[in-house]
């Protein structure tokens, strides 16, 4: 069987945060006369040959968002790097920045010449001070080898990178609420449109790009856009990077193309080596996707289409399988707390509706809740769609609605617990503000 | 897990309060209930104590290295908040009021952000500040467990210090390292075992309570090591080299030229043949100001047309299929390259 082809983490483990390994590993060898002939546009609809989307989650064509980048007008054009990894179950952009930070550097350079940027910041989370420290000393080696600064390889092209450190908020993981957590404010998120593409960072064009997604720009220079499309599925090129956690035999960040069966990643001996115990469900995109069962992970394959076709999302490629000892009111409470803690407490029906359902889903798991208390949170999960500025109350809405329709027995028993479950709530901490 | 008894202090200094009486709902701790905010009054030092920490050389060096990164002063805020939990190991509200001063914002908009971002102290904690992920891996994977454990052993709550100072433990949201769950965060660093005076996290190494006895007997040799907890650089080293922002205070970049790549050629071109002659489609750029088509005739190229740059066909009506063309685009005063040949068919 030939050898997987690895477009991020082919040089994981082989010390390439040195930049003399990275380079003999084949790096920076984009960073020549090979990019810097090239025009912004033929860079440009190169990565759209490619059929490179976003790796952050909304899998958004990443050539077509930088066609969207205003040129010449007088703005400096911003390239932000979304590095503020949240997303429970995501923990691949970690390993990426602290194995491979130099094709980090490699991949924004690129994007810095297809879009005319001056400045990039990489916006990584606070909690990660040891990616940051791996960044820093990346970048300081890059600047010495005169890679980034002043005219980069004789050209006129000049560009920084900066590392900015947040300091915890999962909600700056979206990039608008990213963008005002760059300038210094309270992380959260904007209207659009304006989209960031044309007004973000100090209401210049700014592109806002997954680190996952940069890192495989190198690789699609090196080989051809073709033979990175050729690697996925018709829609979606290339590979992915997955990060298995939970009930499998070896937990980690495994690159797969697009399309893989989501049964192989979890079973086969190259990747997860096989489920702990009998499987029960898997979130396959990150906590804010709907759980799939054991009978459509047999079916399902991991790329955008096939997931919206079981009514959940590719996400971020975060894979997390449970066995049968797990307890899904338990997994659905923790989710509860999660998004509550997270609403920036911009919009009311996502930081009063979060908190809401929490207190319903504790109740539940406390033995105190009451009939009519699943269909009260199938109701609320319909009512946060579409009236908050940002998806984060969708994103506890649409697991909340999946775990309540597959799981409704096990939600059901724990009712029932309550001896008083047929009674209707009257209690104060029902209501929504009662916390207050 | 504690009930939660209606009080809320936004400000640990305020007064106010909203009492409701208890309430029945168990509620997780969360990192702003633990440290600061629902606490009793935490004592502020003034300015005058801790400007001899915040205004060392090292320090005004850092502050002007941050302020030459970003447009307007306001972006290094929440790095200038860092710099000051670093030096006072907490941030105080003098310590806000002086990052909003170096940052050109008011002390309240400063506030605000401090107390938006759960890593930022509102009380001093112990030397080692233990997080442990509490999300959906961690806690299928026994988080509960161990959090109760850590307690146990350290005779304190979530949100408690220990009595010696050495210890303060924290329930925090997702660290992003979900594969090698449950995993704890002892300072700024990511642990699930202590082996050979190091932290370690490597894969199949989970947090065990036997992990969790080594990771706290390491941190008592450390102690015993050093006198005090060595600073660790809150912004993850120096950078050489930094240009800064164009116009930054202290930067010496100018802003990008615009006209340092080549001029796009036209791409995408594609020439059918049909009968009204031979139709060329292609890909436009936004920034092309002129094109000229061409057509082989015996060797050399012809100009044959010169279709306006928001079109987005043109027809040869002399064309016959086995023709080569060709376009040239301009960009201002700038002509790219030709595009690649196409033969009709």
């Amino acid at each position: 069987m030939a050898e997987k082809i690895k477009v991020c983490t082919g040089n994981f483990g082989k010390g390439a945060q040195d930049i003399a390994v990275y380079k003999k590993l084949g790096g920076y060898a984009n960073i020549s006369s090979r990019l810097f002939d090239l025009s912004q546009f033929e860079v440009i609809d190169l990565v759209q040959r490619s059929g490179l989307r976003g790796r952050g989650g909304a899998g958004f064509p990443t050539g077509l968002k930088w066609s969207f980048v205003p040129r010449n007008t007088g703005k400096p054009v911003y390239i932000v790097v979304n590095a503020d990894e949240g997303e429970p179950g995501t923990f691949k952009d970690h390993f990426l920045m602290i194995e491979d930070p130099h094709r980090l550097i490699e991949g924004l350079i690129i994007a810095g010449w297809a879009l005319g940027s001056r400045t990039a910041y990489i916006y990584v989370r606070g909690e990660f001070l040891p990616c940051i420290e791996s960044l820093n000393k990346a970048i300081s080696q890059a600047y010495a080898e005169g890679l980034l600064g002043k005219n980069i390889g004789g050209t006129k092209f000049s560009f920084d990178i900066f590392v900015h450190r947040g300091a915890g908020a999962y909600i700056c993981g979206e990039e608008t609420a990213l963008i005002n957590s760059l300038e210094g404010q309270k992380g959260q998120p904007r209207l659009k449109p304006p989209f960031p593409a044309v007004s973000g960072a100090w209401k210049s064009p700014t592109c806002v790009n997954n680190v996952e997604t940069l890192m495989a720009l190198p690789w699609i220079f090196q080989n051809s856009p073709e033979a990175y499309a050729a690697l996925g599925t018709a829609s979606a090129g290339g590979t992915k990077v997955f990060c298995v956690s939970g009930d499998v035999k070896r937990t980690g960040v495994y690159e797969a193309p697009l399309g893989t069966p989501v049964m192989e990643l979890l079973t086969s001996s190259e990747y997860a080596c096989g489920i702990d115990g009998t499987l029960k469900g898997v979130i396959p995109g990150g906590s804010s996707c709907p759980v799939l069962l054991p009978e459509e992970c047999e079916k399902a394959t991991l790329d955008y289409e096939c997931m919206s076709c079981f009514k959940t999302m590719f996400g971020s490629g975060a894979v997390m399988p449970f066995n049968t000892t797990r307890d899904v009111v338990v997994l659905l409470n923790t989710l509860g707390n999660f998004y509550s803690h997270e609403s920036c407490g911009q919009c009311t029906p996502c930081r009063e509706g979060t908190g809401y359902a929490k207190r319903i889903i504790n109740s539940i798991l406390n033995g105190e809740g009451h009939d009519g208390d699943l269909e009260l949170l199938l109701s609320l999960s319909d009512q946060y769609n579409g009236t908050t500025i940002c998806p984060l109350a969708p994103a506890l809405g649409a697991p909340m609605t999946a775990f309540i329709k597959k799981y409704r027995s096990e939600f059901e028993a724990y009712i029932e617990k309550n001896p008083n479950h047929g009674s209707p709530r009257i209690c104060a901490t029902y209501r929504p503000g009662a916390f207050w | 897990m504690k009930k939660v008894q209606g009080a809320v202090h936004f400000v640990a200094n305020n007064k106010l309060s909203f009492e409701r009486g208890p309430s029945p709902v168990e509620l997780y701790p969360t990192p702003a209930d633990q440290l600061g905010h629902h606490k009793k009054v935490q004592p502020q030092p003034t300015m005058e104590e801790i400007l001899p920490k915040l205004e060392t050389p090292a320090m005004k060096a850092r502050i002007a290295d941050l302020l030459s990164r970003y447009p307007e002063a306001q972006g290094a805020l929440l790095e200038v908040l860092w710099l000051v939990q670093e030096a006072l190991g907490w941030v105080p509200r003098e310590g806000i009021r002086y990052a909003a001063k170096v940052c050109g914002c008011s002390p309240a908009h400063a506030f605000g952000v401090a107390t938006f971002y759960t890593m930022y102290k509102h009380a001093p904690t112990g030397r080692f500040l233990l997080q442990f992920c509490r999300n959906i891996c961690c806690e299928q994977k026994g988080a509960s467990n161990i959090i109760a454990y850590t307690e146990k052993a350290l005779n304190i709550k979530t949100g408690e210090t220990t009595p010696d100072g050495l210890f303060t433990i924290l329930q925090v949201e997702c660290l992003g390292a979900c594969g090698f769950g449950p995993v704890m965060l002892v300072n700024d660093d990511f642990a699930t075992n202590a082996k050979d005076g190091k932290l370690t996290m490597i894969p199949g190494e989970t947090l065990t309570p036997e992990h969790v006895d080594n990771i706290l007997r390491w941190c008592y040799a450390r102690e015993k090591e050093f006198k005090n907890e060595p600073v660790r650089d809150a912004l993850g080293g120096s950078v050489a080299g930094h240009l800064g922002h164009p116009g930054a205070p202290g930067a010496s970049a100018v802003a990008q030229i615009f006209d340092y790549a080549p001029p796009s050629p036209v791409l995408g071109l594609k020439a059918v043949s049909k009968e009204t002659g031979v139709v060329l489609t292609w890909k436009g750029a936004p920034e092309f100001t002129r094109l000229v088509v061409e057509r082989e005739e015996g060797g050399s190229w012809k100009e044959i047309g010169e279709p306006s740059v928001k079109d987005k066909e043109f027809t040869d009506p002399n064309g016959r299929s086995g023709m080569n063309y060709r376009m040239i685009a301009t960009s201002g005063d700038r002509v790219a390259k030709p595009s690649k040949e196409e033969k009709a068919v």
